[in-house]
C-alpha cells in the first residue's frame, strides 16, 4: 500500500472560504513574475513619472494661468513646482506670450503623462499576464502526471476550474494591485503639495479619510456576507433549473410540474430578497463615496476663503485644493473595490497551490532496468495481490505465466478482477514490487512511460480527442508518420469507413464522437494502438452490440492485431474466447481456471457451468 | 429585435413598478440639478474672493456673504446624495423584480415544454439564457436605461448652466466633442469584440482542459503528456495574448480620453482666459467651466458604449422572449371527467414522423392489449419503440391514428391526470441529486417508508439501499453517492412500480441489469400487478420471453406479433435475435 492510498481527496470538494490576505500566498504568486521582473521595473518607472506630471496639470491651471497670468498674483512663497519660473523662461526665450506657453506645457504634459499611464498598464498586463500563463502551464504539467488514484477520487470540474477560473482570479486580483500604486503614488504628491501650501486645510481634509476608509471597511463587511448569500443563491438557481431541464421528461411524466415551480420560486424569492438587500446598499455606499467629497468645497471655500482674503494664500492655491478634491479619496475607493477581488483570489491561490503541492505520483524506480531494442513478450504474474482500498483485494494470489506471443481470453463476471489486471499491466496503479514481471523483468523497475510505451491498450470507451481522425489515431506522437498511421488503419479495416468520411483521414471528429458509430469508433481504437507496434496488447472488448458486418471486420482487425504480440483479451464474445490460445477464467478476484475451450468444458467447472446455461434454451427447442 | 419591440415587451415587466420606475427617474433628475448647482455655487464663492483681492474693503462682510455659499454647497450635495440613493435604490429594485418575473415564466414555461424543443435548445444554450440573459435584461431595465436618462440629465442641465454663464465659451469648449464620442464608439466596438474573443478563448482553454482530463487515462496510457502539454501552450499562449490585447485597447482608450479632453481644457484655458482679459466672463466663471466639463465630459464619453450596452440588453431580451414565446407542442384538456381507468389499450393505425425527416419513425402500427396483459416490444434500435412508448404519455401527438385507452382516445383526458395514469419508465435512469427515497417517490413525497422499501424491493434494490449507511436517505449526485448504471436503472425502476399505474410502460430498463436479476424482477412485478397492464420494451429476448404477447417493430412497423413459443417457432426475426444473443452472451457468465 503507498501512502496515496490514505489521502483525504475531498479538500478538493471542499468549498474554502478564503481567507484575509496571505502574504505567503502573494509572495509564493510572485516568483511566477520573477523571469518578468524587468517588465515589472520599467512599468513601476512609468507609473511613478506618470502621477508626477498628473499632479503638474492641475498645478499649471491653478498657479500658473490664474495665478501668474489672469489675477496677476503669482505668490512666490507658495510652491508651484517651479513651473512658474519655467513658464516665464519659456516664454523669453520663445518670445511667446507666457499663456501660450502656458498652454503648450500643458498640452505636451498631458500627452506624455497618458502615454507613460497607458505604457505603464500594458506593461503591467503583461507582467501579470505572462506570470500566470508560465503558473497556469505549470498546475497544468502536475495535473497531468498525477496518478489514476487521483483522477478517481477528483471530479474532472473540480480540477478544471483550479487551471481555469482560479488562474484567473488571480489576474483580476495581481492587476488591482498592481494598479493601486497609480493610485496611491499621486494622493502622496498631492498631499505634500497641499501640506506645502496650506496646512490647516489640509489636516481639515485629512479628518474625512478615516471616516471614509471606516464606511468602506463598514460596507464590505457587510457586502461581503450578502455577496455571499447571492452567489449561494444563484447557484442554487441554476442547480435547480439545470436539473429540472436534465430530468425534464421524468419531471412531466411524474406531474411534478407545479410542485417544482413551487420549489425554484421559493429559491427565486430568496435570491431576490439577497439582490434587493445588496441593492441597497450599494446604491448608498456608491452615492455617498461618489458625492460626498463635494462636502470638501465647502470647507475649502470657508476655510481657504479666509485665508485668501488675509492673503496668506493665493486664490489660485485654492482653486488647486478644489481640483485636488477628487485624486484625494481616489485611492480609499479603489481599495475598497479591491477588496472582495482580493479575497475571491486569496481562495483561489489556496486551491491552486493545494493542486500544485498535491505530490501523489506513481513509484517510480530508483534504478530503472535496461530494456531491449524488442521484448519477446513473456508476461509473469507472481502471489500478484492487489486492491485499491487497502483491506479490500481487487486481485487475490494471481499466479500465471503467459507466453511470448500467446493470446489470452480473460472472462469473468463484473466486479471478477478482470479491468483491475489491465491497469496494473498498464501501470495506471502501483502494485508490491516482484508480482508481475515482463520479459523476466520486474514491472516495477521499469519507469512508467517505458512501460505503457510496451504495452498498448484498448480501452472500452474509445477516447476521441478533438481534432482529425488522422490526430486521433496518432496522438501527437512525432514517430508516428502520417503514411504509417494511414496503413495502421488500413490494417484493422478501418481505412473503408474512414475514406467515406466526408474529409477522410482529415475529418475532424468531436470529444463525443457522434459522426461515429461504436464499432467505427472499436477500430480507430485498434489502429491507435497498432500504428504504435507495442510488443504487448491489452484488450478491454467492447460490450455494446454492434451489427454483424462490422463485427466481422472487428473480428479480423483482432486476428491481425494479436498477430505476433503477447495478446491479453477481456473477452466478451465467444468468437474471441474460442479463438484465444487459453482461457482465464477469474471470479472474485481469484483465478479459478485455466485452459483452451475444450479443456475447460471437460473439466466441468465454471466455465462448463455458465455456458451450459447458456445452451440449455437451445436444447428445449431442438 | 429593435430597440421598439424590446421596450414594448418589457413594459408590463416594469408596469407593475411604474410608480417607482418614473418617480426614480425623477429624482435623479433633482439629483442632476443639485449636483450641477455646486460649481455654480463655488463660482459665486471664488468671484467674492477674486473681489477681495482687487479690493480689500469687500472683505469685511465675508461671513455674511461666503457663509451662505458653503452652507449652499453643502445642502446640495446633502440633498443630491439623498435624492440620488432612493432614486437608485427604487429604479433598481425594478430591476430586481423584473428579474424575478422573468425567471419564475422562463422556468414555469420550460417545464411544460416537450422533447422537440429540447432537442432544438440544448441545456447549456437555455442555462445560458435563464443566467446571462436575463441578468442583461435586469441590467436593461435598471442600468442601460437608467444610465441613459442620467447621460441625458447631465448633459441638458450641464449645459443649460454653462450656456447660461457664458454661450461662447460653451460652444468652444463643444469643438472636440464629436471626436470624444466618435473614439469612444470606436473602442467601444473594438474592446466588445476583443472581450469576446477573451471569452471565448477562455471557453476553448476549458474545454481543452476538460477533455483532456476526460481521456487522462487515455493520454497517460499512450504517453502523450508532452503532447498534451504542447497544445495546451499553444491555447494558453494564445489566451494571454488576448488577453494583454483586450487589456491595451481599455488602456489606450482610457489615454486617449484625456488627451482629446485636454483640447477643451485649453480652450478654456486659452479662450477663457481672453474672455476674461475682456472682462466678458469673471475668474469664478472661468473655474467653474473645468467643473463643468467634467461633469460633460462623462455623457459625451459613454454616448458611445452605451450603444453597445444597449445593443446587448436588446440582444439578450430577444434571447429570453424567443423562449417564453415558443408554443407548447402538446395541448391539454380541460375535461375534468376523470373515470377509474382499467387500462385496456387500442392501438390504431399510428404513425408518427419526426420533424425534418422524410421517413415514418412508426407508420401504420395497430394492436391491442387487455386489461391486465404484459406487452412486450422488441426491436433494433432505432425500429421506433421509443416513439412508439412517448405516444402513450403524449411526450408527442402522432401523426395519424390514434391511442384509446379503456376506449378512449388518449387526447380525450387532461394530461396530468393521463400521465397518472399511465407511467412511462424512461431508457436513461435519470436521477435527481436528493435522497434516493425522495427520488423512489419522485412522484409524491408524501409516500411512506414503507412503499418506498416495498418497491425497491421489488425493483432488486434492497441490497444497495442496505449497503449504505444512511439507507434510503442516502443522498445520490455529485454531493452523495454515484450509482452504479444498473443501480440507477433499479432506482428509476422503483420510481415508476411505487406508483402502481393501471399502465406501466417499461422503456429498455434492464439493459444494464444482468439476466439473474432481471429474472427476479419481472416475476415479483409479474405479482404485484395483477390485473394491471404492462408494456416492456426491449432488445434482449431474455426481457420479452414471459410476455403475453410479443410484438417485433422493425424500421416502425409491427413485422411479427405472438408469443413467445409461437415466434421461435415462425423461424422469423424474432427467433434469429434469440439465437444470436444466446451465443453472444457469454459475457453474461
Amino acid at each position: 500500500m503507498t501512502t496515496s492510498q490514505r489521502r483525504d481527496h475531498a479538500i478538493f470538494d471542499a468549498d474554502l472560504p478564503g481567507k484575509a490576505m496571505s502574504f505567503a500566498d502573494l509572495g509564493r504568486i510572485l516568483t511566477w513574475a520573477k523571469p518578468h521582473r524587468g517588465l515589472a521595473t520599467v512599468s513601476l518607472a512609468l507609473v511613478l513619472i506618470a502621477s508626477f506630471l498628473a499632479i503638474l496639470l492641475p498645478v499649471i491651471i491653478a498657479r500658473v494661468v490664474i495665478d501668474g497670468i489672469l489675477i496677476e498674483h503669482p505668490n512666490s512663497t507658495l510652491p508651484d513646482l517651479g513651473l512658474i519660473a519655467l513658464t516665464q523662461s519659456l516664454s523669453e526665450i520663445s518670445e511667446r506670450s507666457p499663456l501660450i506657453i502656458a498652454c503648450l506645457l500643458y498640452g505636451v504634459l498631458t500627452i506624455v503623462c497618458h502615454s507613460a499611464y497607458h505604457l505603464h498598464r500594458v506593461t503591467l498586463a503583461k507582467t501579470v499576464m505572462y506570470a500566470l500563463r508560465d503558473l497556469r502551464q505549470d498546475l497544468f504539467h502536475h495535473i497531468e502526471y498525477r496518478p489514476s488514484t487521483f483522477f478517481d477520487k477528483v471530479a474532472v470540474g473540480r480540477i478544471m476550474t483550479r487551471v481555469t477560473n482560479d488562474v484567473q482570479a488571480l489576474f483580476e486580483m495581481l492587476m488591482g494591485v498592481g494598479m493601486l500604486v497609480g493610485e496611491f503614488v499621486p494622493f502622496f504628491i498631492a498631499l505634500g503639495l497641499m501640506l506645502a501650501i496650506d496646512v490647516e486645510l489640509t489636516l481639515y481634509l485629512l479628518t474625512a479619510l478615516p471616516v471614509f476608509a471606516g464606511l468602506t471597511y463598514i460596507f464590505r463587511m457587510a457586502t461581503r456576507k450578502i455577496y455571499r448569500e447571492i452567489r449561494n443563491s444563484v447557484s442554487q438557481l441554476n442547480q435547480n433549473l439545470q436539473e429540472n431541464l436534465s430530468g425534464i421528461q421524468v419531471v412531466q411524466l411524474s406531474n411534478r410540474e407545479s410542485l417544482n415551480f413551487a420549489l425554484y420560486k421559493n429559491v427565486n424569492q430568496e435570491n431576490q430578497r439577497q439582490e434587493i438587500k445588496a441593492v441597497k446598499l450599494e446604491t448608498s455606499y456608491g452615492a455617498f463615496m461618489d458625492n460626498m467629497v463635494n462636502m470638501a468645497l465647502a470647507a475649502i471655500l470657508w476655510v481657504g476663503g479666509g485665508e485668501v482674503v488675509q492673503q496668506t494664500i493665493s486664490l489660485g492655491s485654492l482653486i488647486l485644493f478644489t481640483q485636488f478634491v477628487d485624486m484625494f479619496i481616489r485611492p480609499i475607493r479603489v481599495l475598497g473595490q479591491q477588496y472582495n477581488t482580493i479575497f475571491r483570489a486569496m481562495a483561489s491561490a489556496e486551491r491552486i497551490f493545494q493542486a500544485l503541492d498535491w505530490d501523489e505520483q506513481l513509484k517510480e524506480p530508483q534504478a530503472p532496468a535496461v530494456l531491449p531494442q524488442r521484448l519477446s513478450g513473456e508476461i509473469t504474474f507472481r502471489n500478484l495481490t492487489f486492491g485499491y482500498e487497502p483491506g479490500l483485494p481487487v486481485l487475490e494470489d494471481i499466479n500465471l505465466t503467459i507466453r511470448a506471443g500467446e493470446k489470452i481470453a480473460i472472462v469473468g463476471p463484473t466486479g471478477s478482477g478482470k479491468s483491475t489486471i489491465i491497469r496494473l499491466l498498464a501501470r495506471a496503479y502501483d502494485f508490491s514490487d516482484d508480482s508481475i514481471f515482463i520479459d523476466g523483468i520486474d514491472l516495477n523497475t521499469i519507469p512508467s512511460t517505458d512501460v505503457r510505451r510496451r504495452v498498448g491498450v484498448v480501452m472500452q470507451d474509445f477516447h476521441i480527442f478533438e481534432g482529425t481522425v488522422l490526430e486521433n489515431i496518432r496522438l501527437g506522437n512525432p514517430e508516428i508518420s502520417r503514411s504509417a498511421a494511414i496503413e495502421a488503419a488500413r490494417w484493422v479495416n478501418a481505412e473503408t469507413f474512414i475514406l467515406s468520411l466526408p474529409q477522410g483521414f482529415d475529418t475532424p471528429l468531436n470529444e463525443r464522437g457522434q459522426n461515429l458509430s461504436q464499432g467505427q469508433r472499436q477500430l480507430l481504437a485498434f489502429a491507435r494502438v497498432l500504428a504504435r507496434n507495442p510488443e504487448i496488447l491489452i484488450l478491454d472488448e467492447a460490450t455494446a452490440s454492434i451489427d454483424t458486418e462490422t463485427e466481422q471486420e472487428i473480428q479480423s482487425a483482432l486476428a491481425t492485431l494479436t498477430q505476433d504480440r503477447t495478446s491479453i483479451l477481456i473477452a466478451h464474445r465467444l468468437q474471441t474466447i474460442q479463438e484465444a490460445d487459453r482461457i482465464v477464467v477469474l471470479k472474485h478476484g481469484k483465478i479459478r481456471e485455466v485452459g483452451t475451450h475444450g479443456e475447460l468444458m471437460a473439466l466441468g467447472g465454471i466455465y462448463f457451468t455458465l455456458t451450459q446455461l447458456q445452451f440449455q434454451d437451445l436444447r428445449s427447442i431442438q | 429585435m429593435n430597440v421598439l419591440i424590446t421596450l414594448r415587451r418589457l413594459a408590463p415587466l416594469v408596469q407593475t413598478h411604474a410608480l417607482a420606475f418614473w418617480g426614480g427617474m425623477l429624482g435623479l433628475l433633482a439629483a442632476r440639478l443639485f449636483e450641477a448647482y455646486i460649481p455654480y455655487l463655488l463660482k459665486e464663492g471664488i468671484d467674492y474672493l477674486a473681489a477681495t483681492q482687487a479690493d480689500s474693503k469687500v472683505a469685511i462682510d465675508f461671513s455674511a456673504k461666503l457663509g451662505p455659499i458653503a452652507l449652499g454647497i453643502a445642502g446640495c450635495v446633502t440633498a443630491q446624495i439623498i435624492v440620488t440613493i432612493i432614486s437608485r435604490i427604487l429604479i433598481r429594485r425594478v430591476g430586481v423584480y423584473a428579474a424575478f418575473e422573468l425567471r419564475n415564466q422562463l422556468f414555469n414555461h420550460l417545464q411544460h415544454q416537450g422533447p422537440i424543443f429540447y432537442s432544438g435548445y440544448p441545456i447549456g444554450d437555455l442555462m445560458a439564457r435563464a443566467i446571462n440573459d436575463i441578468t442583461r435584461v435586469r441590467e436593461l431595465i435598471a442600468g442601460t436605461s437608467r444610465t441613459t436618462m442620467v447621460l441625458v440629465f447631465t448633459a441638458v442641465v450641464g449645459l443649460v448652466f454653462m450656456l447660461n454663464l457664458s454661450w461662447q465659451l460653451t460652444l468652444a469648449v463643444l469643438i472636440p466633442a464629436p471626436l470624444i464620442t466618435f473614439f469612444a464608439h470606436y473602442y467601444a466596438k473594438r474592446i466588445f469584440l476583443k472581450s469576446q474573443k477573451t471569452q471565448e478563448g477562455f471557453a476553448e482553454l476549458s474545454t481543452f482542459v476538460q477533455q483532456n482530463l476526460n481521456g487522462i487515462r487515455t493520454v497517460q496510457a499512450m504517453s502523450q503528456e508532452p503532447y498534451e502539454l504542447n497544445r495546451f501552450r499553444e491555447a494558453n499562449q494564445r489566451f494571454a495574448d488576448d488577453n494583454i490585447a483586450l487589456f491595451s485597447d481599455s488602456s489606450a482608450i482610457g489615454a486617449i480620453m484625456p488627451v482629446i479632453a485636454a483640447v477643451s481644457t485649453l480652450i478654456i484655458i486659452g479662450y477663457g482666459s481672453h474672455l476674461y482679459a475682456t472682462d466678458q466672463i469673471t475668474l469664478g466663471t472661468f473655474t467653474a467651466f473645468f467643473s463643468y466639463l467634467a461633469l460633460l465630459l462623462w455623457p459625451i464619453r459613454e454616448a458611445g458604449s452605451i450603444v453597445t450596452q444597449w445593443q446587448r440588453g436588446i440582444s439578450g431580451t430577444a434571447r429570453v422572449f424567443e423562449i417564453l414565446d415558443h408554443p407548447p407542442e402538446i395541448s391539454d384538456t380541460t375535461e375534468s371527467d376523470h373515470p377509474e381507468l382499467t387500462g385496456r389499450i387500442q392501438v390504431r393505425d399510428l404513425s408518427y414522423r419526426y420533424q425534418n425527416k422524410n421517413k415514418d419513425a412508426l407508420s401504420a402500427v395497430s394492436f391491442n392489449v387487455d386489461a391486465g396483459e404484459t406487452l412486450a416490444i422488441i426491436g433494433r434500435v432505432g425500429s421506433g419503440k421509443s416513439t412508439l412508448l412517448r405516444l402513450f404519455v403524449r411526450l408527442l401527438d402522432p401523426s395519424e391514428g390514434e391511442i384509446l385507452l379503456d376506449g378512449r382516445p388518449i387526447q380525450s383526458f387532461p394530461l396530468a391526470y393521463l400521465r397518472q395514469n399511465v407511467c412511462l419508465v424512461l431508457q436513461d435512469p435519470f436521477l435527481f441529486a436528493d435522497s434516493l427515497g425522495d427520488n423512489i417517490a419522485y412522484d409524491d413525497p408524501a409516500r411512506t417508508t414503507e412503499d418506498i422499501m416495498r418497491s425497491a424491493e421489488i425493483a432488486a434494490l434492497t441490497g444497495t439501499i442496505e449497503s449504505f449507511p444512511e439507507g434510503i436517505a442516502t443522498i445520490l449526485g455529485e454531493r452523495g453517492v454515484t450509482l452504479s448504471g444498473g443501480q440507477k436503472q433499479r432506482a428509476a425502476l422503483a420510481r415508476g412500480i411505487i406508483r402502481m399505474s393501471p399502465l406501466l410502460v417499461l422503456d429498455d430498463c434492464f439493459s444494464a441489469v444482468d439476466t439473474e436479476t432481471e429474472e427476479h424482477i419481472l416475476s415479483g412485478l409479474k405479482n404485484l400487478r395483477q390485473g394491471l397492464t404492462t408494456l416492456i420494451v426491449s432488445n434482449r429476448v431474455s426481457t420479452a420471453r414471459h410476455a403475453d404477447q410479443i410484438i417485433v417493430l422493425d424500421e416502425g412497423s409491427i413485422i411479427e406479433t405472438g408469443s413467445h413459443d409461437t415466434l421461435l417457432a415462425a423461424n422469423g426475426f424474432y427467433s434469429d435475435l434469440e439465437r444470436k444473443q444466446r451465443f453472444d452472451k457469454v459475457s453474461a457468465l
